[in-house]
């Protein structure tokens, strides 16, 4: 900065002293003063308009009301079914069928056993199964009848 | 709360006004962009540091009158910064008075950010860092565009001088 610079900084520096911070005009203060009153006023119109929106209560439940149909599905699917009585039949004779076919099978596998082991190791495999399930045992019996 | 920003309203309002005033030639307008600032600061309130509040509005109530001059069409925003005022002539035989409204006429013909810059600084008297937080400014690039705006004035003023 030379010296005709400093010169001229100089003046308007002392013209600078000249410019102030301009005052408000009255409409502008009264209209800024007004500002809490009729933002209040907009806010509470606004929550009155809307209440499920007004302030964010409906986002803040909305995911909890879409999960309720979504748990009673849920419920409803994972509950386990009762067998009516003509199934529970039906599975007591296939059962019976099959501890049948199993009591044959140990019956045929002791006769091999037996000849070639001997008739102690036969008794245990021969026993039937179904002695040890009396449920079978009965169904057995009903069928024979 | 609503006392807060009532003290913050005498305290802040000339300044802002001020500061419109320098970039908006209507005082309609000027009016306009600082309400808008402080019904900001009403709805913000709560999320700004009590001692940059200052800063914050000058910041706020800058960006509203600028976003108000881009909206303008460019020819009006033109005949605007060079309408004819008094820089024009020598300075020689202007009075104290006059010779302000020469300064503010032709702080008013600078571009931004050196505008905001003068008024926050020379006119308002503001600290480099409060003028920097206002204009979203570094430090330095606060002291390089002030330097930069000083000497567009002095050009000015070395054109006029007798």
């Amino acid at each position: 900065m030379n010296r005709d610079d400093k010169t001229l900084d100089a003046q308007i520096e002392a013209m600078m002293q000249e410019l102030s911070i301009e005052k408000a005009p009255a409409s502008l203060s009264a209209r800024l003063h007004r500002i809490p009153e009729e933002e209040s006023r907009k806010e509470r119109k606004t929550g009155q308009r809307r209440p499920w929106f007004g302030n964010g209560s409906f986002l803040r439940w909305a995911p909890a009301l879409a999960a309720v149909p979504v748990l009673i599905a849920v419920v409803l699917l994972t509950q386990p079914r009762q067998p009516s009585p003509a199934e529970v039949e039906l599975a007591r004779q296939q059962v019976a069928l099959a501890f049948a076919y199993l009591d044959k099978v140990g019956h045929r596998t002791g006769d091999e056993i037996q000849s070639v082991l001997g008739a102690e190791l036969r008794h245990s495999v021969k026993s039937p199964l179904s002695e040890h399930m009396p449920f079978t045992k009965q169904s057995l019996k009903e069928e024979s009848t | 709360m609503s006392g807060t920003f009532h003290q913050w309203v005498d305290e802040f309002q000339d300044q802002a006004w001020t500061l419109a005033r320098y970039l908006l030639k209507d005082p309609s307008e000027a009016e306009d962009a600082c309400q808008e600032a402080f019904v900001k600061l009403w709805h913000k309130q709560d999320s700004i540091d009590p001692d940059k509040i200052r800063p914050w509005l000058m910041k706020v109530t800058r960006n509203g009158c600028l976003d108000r001059l881009r909206r303008r069409r460019p020819t009006e925003e033109l005949q605007e910064w060079h309408q004819p005022d008094v820089s024009s002539g020598p300075m020689q035989g202007l009075d104290q008075e006059e010779q302000g409204a020469w300064l503010k006429a032709t702080i008013n013909g600078l571009k931004e950010p050196y505008r905001s810059l003068v008024v926050l600084r020379d006119v308002q008297e503001y600290s480099y860092e409060e003028v920097g937080a206002a204009l979203e400014l570094s430090l330095s690039q606060v002291k390089t565009y002030l330097h930069r705006a000083r000497k567009q004035l002095r050009e000015q003023l070395a054109e006029v001088r007798p």
